[in-house]
């Protein structure tokens, strides 16, 4: 990332460079910039794509030309009614994620259609509803912000809001929030089962999104001293995409280099040279498909020279979570799934009402999974139901229960690949110990536990702080998704098959540290899904054996390696 | 019946068949393929610009089918192998490809034909003595053909042995593979396939509506809501949704204005997505 003095530097540079016309252009363009930040912060961090975002410029745009009209001589007023505008800008977009991402798991083609469908539905509003909106012609003569409002500051404006905005674009990917943002692009799931609401992370990104768009339309407006239809329509909308795409999506500075190169050598060109918009629509596409990074990603090889040093700080040692005061309890009662035709869960009722470490054995299809599924809530009970310490906990969304000190270790290893390992560990640190404004402040990406200085102790791998998390072979994978599991410090921890992929030593390694794990984990339950038959002998109190999404069989390993029962299922022996 | 009752009631039979036929190239794609093509649109504008080049030239109407044919065809071929063979199972990634298409393809109509409207004569001029009313005869070829083409594909698919391997590479790719399916011509065709029937849709409603480069946009946003409420995968879905979008919008645009019209079915398509994802007609 570039030097922050450096930019504002440069910026302050930039005027005297390319003269008072194209100060004047950059100046107009800068505020389109700072729209094009919070798309690429949905689209680059949060990985959604809102197809309709002059919506929430042109909302605001309208607000504060409204403002300035109707205060016309109290400008002072006017301008105190800026901000309120670029809020509500936010807010609607805020509403209308938690309205569209309501639909679990939902981010990709109905978003980004309905938001298009918004912006057309925003354009025909602004041109149909004449006594308000002024119609076709739109809002003139908004006079300007006091002080403010001579040609030459345009530029100076312009400026002032595009750097405020990527200093708070900055602040945010840095933090916590930042960080989720970036994960439930890449492993929605997982981060659900960390317990945290994804689908109120992403409308919070749109929400920022829609008020960065708004602090620019609420300053379009007197800047500019006219607001037309065009700015909440279609075409801006497109625009700002292609000027993020081909800047560079990803990075904070490539939205606002798209915006000043494409857009202003655009309306330089754009009636000039017929097939120009086409040449632009033939870059987009090969930008998205094969270069990602834009034009930012060509300064790749400087990058050493300008970024700012990352000071190294002191750690902030977080302390374990409070032991609780009855060991936790678990009840499966007469639960039935049934998805169509399938049965995956028959009338299945366990108990595990002790601290200690279960084993669930059973061939394959006995539904010793679709019993996690069950429990994490991400399959719905047909039938009975699920309690955590004496609540029912069916019905609840996953994250909701996952917080109440649930963790799950997936059967494929699952984590966030592009992340460090170290924000994969400090996700599970946050997990039930960090939410809402808290998630703002970026001394969290600190946080250490004693839990996790003793993993790393026995897995040095995982205080390799500068790796990414793709960079793992299988194996670390499994430890790296056991320690996040680890680390949330659960009162119930279900793990499936985390010896799958590992040599025998690997293996023994792991069944010792998971011993010593739920040693500090008191009163936890631990349920472990496993084939291999020695690591179950090696930690199970008790063995239950599902089969046809019933128990079979329960018990020590004595007896269940003396049932008959369980043996004919294994090996097929006549009933 | 009163024949202003009946007028009415044709009308909205004409509003759902076309909107149906106009979406069912979405569908094919959408549902078989689980690619949203968001330059559907942007085909349907192509059959619709072919009829207009046919007027132009002076050729008989008909003459727009070979050519939308030809044309969508072969952009639907090059497009499914260069953008889209390469993004299967990446979902996000295609809707962003498809929707850089679209934009391609609606400058590239503005850069031929220029910005402005263009309009046709209808080919089949006159009314038609229907059921004791008098009714615009091209409207109701158009009824026929779409209800025609509709049903005829759905009889296809569930009947033919090409329709059999389509389920087939839907349900399992790499099975379907080793079952001597070739999936990439299967996939390849099935997009084509998609891409023609909109280009012969815009050439049904080309008489009738302005032609112009952003056209196409408000066909896929309602071609896509109606897929959003009916459901994908069942002809009693395409045309429920048909119904409900069409239906909805053409009595509130009647009641109100085209914009409480257009809000409604937003808002209606987002109570669906919350209350039955899968459509209205789906079994849960």
């Amino acid at each position: 990332m570039l030097n922050g003095s450096l930019v504002v530097f440069l910026t302050v540079l930039l005027p005297f460079v390319v003269g008072r016309f194209w100060a004047y252009q950059l100046g107009l363009y800068g505020l389109y910039a700072a729209a094009a930040v919070g798309l690429g912060l949905c689209w680059g961090q949060a990985g959604f794509l809102p197809l309709g975002q002059a919506l929430f410029f042109g909302f605001a745009a309208y607000l504060s030309g409204f403002a300035f009209i109707h205060f016309l001589d109290h400008p002072v007023i006017a301008v105190v009614m800026l901000p309120l505008a670029a809020l509500a800008a936010g807010l609607l977009a805020y509403v209308i994620g938690i309205l569209i991402f309501r639909r679990r798991g939902e981010s990709g083609a109905y978003f980004s259609m309905i938001t298009l469908a918004l912006a057309l539905l925003g354009f025909q509003v602004a041109t149909s509803w004449n006594s308000v909106t002024g119609g076709f012609d739109g809002l003139k003569n908004i006079p300007g912000i006091p002080g403010l409002d001579d040609i030459s500051s345009v530029y100076d404006l312009s400026a002032g809001v595009l750097l405020l905005m990527l200093a708070l674009c900055r602040w945010l990917r840095h933090a916590p929030v930042g960080v989720l943002w970036r994960a439930l692009a890449q492993n929605e799931r997982r981060l659900l089962l960390f317990g945290f609401d994804t689908n109120r992370l992403k409308a919070v990104a749109f929400g920022v999104s829609g008020l960065m768009a708004g602090v620019a339309g609420a300053i379009y407006a007197p800047e500019q001293g006219i607001v037309t239809p065009e700015l909440v329509g279609f075409g801006l909308s497109a625009d700002l995409v292609i000027w993020t795409a081909i800047g560079g999506r990803g990075s904070l500075l490539g939205p606002v280099i798209g915006t000043l190169v494409v857009g202003s050598l655009s309306s330089q060109l754009r009636d000039s040279f017929v097939y120009w918009e086409v040449l632009m629509a033939i870059f987009f596409i090969v930008v998205v498909l094969a270069f990602p990074q834009g034009i930012v990603g060509l300064t790749a090889p400087l990058e050493p020279y300008f970024a700012a040093r990352r000071r190294l700080r002191e750690p902030i040692t977080v302390s374990p979570r409070a032991a609780p005061e009855r060991p936790a309890l678990l009840a499966i009662d007469a639960a039935t799934v049934t998805i169509g035709d399938v049965t995956l869960l028959d009338r299945l009722s366990l108990c595990f009402n002790r601290a200690g470490i279960y084993c669930v054995i059973g061939p394959n299809g006995a539904g010793k999974t679709s019993m996690f599924n069950l429990i994490t809530g991400e399959l719905d009970a047909t039938a009975g139901k699920v309690m955590l310490d004496q609540v029912e906990v069916s019905g609840l969304e996953p994250h909701c229960i996952t917080r109440r000190g649930l963790a799950r270790k997936l059967q494929i290893p699952s984590i966030f690949p592009d992340l460090a390992i170290t924000d994969n560990l400090a996700i599970a640190l946050w997990s039930g110990r960090a939410s809402g404004l808290a998630l703002l402040d970026p001394r969290l990406r600190r946080w250490k536990s004693p839990m996790l200085d003793e993993l790393c102790r026995r897995y040095p791998f995982l205080a390799d702080a500068g790796r990414r998390a793709a960079a793992l072979s299988h194996g670390e994978r499994q430890i790296l998704e056991l320690a996040m599991a680890l680390l949330t410090e659960p009162r119930v921890l279900l793990l499936d098959e985390p010896c799958a992929g590992l040599s025998p030593d690997e293996t023994a390694t792991l069944i010792d540290a998971l011993r010593w794990a739920v040693g500090q984990l008191r009163g936890a339950i631990v349920i472990i899904i496993e084939h291999d038959m020695a690591v179950v002998k090696e930690l199970a109190q008790r063995i239950y054996v599902l089969h046809n999404g019933g128990l079979l069989a329960e018990g020590d390993v004595a007896a269940i390696q003396a049932s008959d029962k369980v043996r004919a299922v294994y090996v097929g022996a006549e009933k | 019946m009163d024949p202003l009752v009946l007028t009415q009631a044709i009308n909205v039979v004409y509003g759902v068949s076309t909107l149906a036929a106009v979406t069912l190239g979405l569908a094919v794609i959408f549902g078989l393929l689980g690619v949203l093509n968001i330059a559907h649109g942007e085909f349907v504008m192509i059959g619709a610009y072919a009829a207009f080049v046919a007027q132009w030239a002076g050729w008989p109407f008909l003459a727009a089918v070979p050519v939308t044919l030809l044309v969508c065809g072969l952009l639907g071929y090059v497009v499914e192998r260069i953008l889209i063979r390469p993004l299967y199972r990446r979902p996000f990634d295609t809707l962003v490809a498809t929707w850089g298409l679209s934009l391609l393809l609606r400058e590239a109509a503005k850069a031929i034909f220029g910005r402005g409207y263009h309009s046709l004569t209808i080919p089949v001029p006159g009314t038609l003595h229907f059921l004791g009313t008098e009714y615009p005869t091209y409207r109701l070829i158009l009824i026929a053909i779409s209800l025609t083409v509709v049903t005829g594909l759905v009889v296809w698919y569930s009947r033919s042995r090409t329709g059999t391997w389509i389920r087939a590479m839907i349900g399992n790719p790499e099975l379907a593979q080793a079952q001597g399916i070739s999936v990439r011509k299967l996939a390849s065709a099935t997009f084509v396939t998609g891409t023609c029937l909109a280009g012969l849709a815009g050439i049904m409603v080309a008489p009738l509506v302005p032609i112009e480069p952003y056209m196409g946009l408000d066909y896929v946003l309602r071609a896509f809501f109606v897929l959003v409420v009916g459901g994908l995968g069942s002809v009693l879905g395409l045309f429920s949704g048909a119904a409900v979008i069409g239906g909805v919008n053409s009595v509130i645009s009647a009641v109100a204005n085209a914009t409480y019209g257009y809000f409604t079915m937003l808002v209606l398509a987002i109570l669906v997505m919350w209350l039955r994802p899968r459509g209205i007609v789906a079994q849960r």
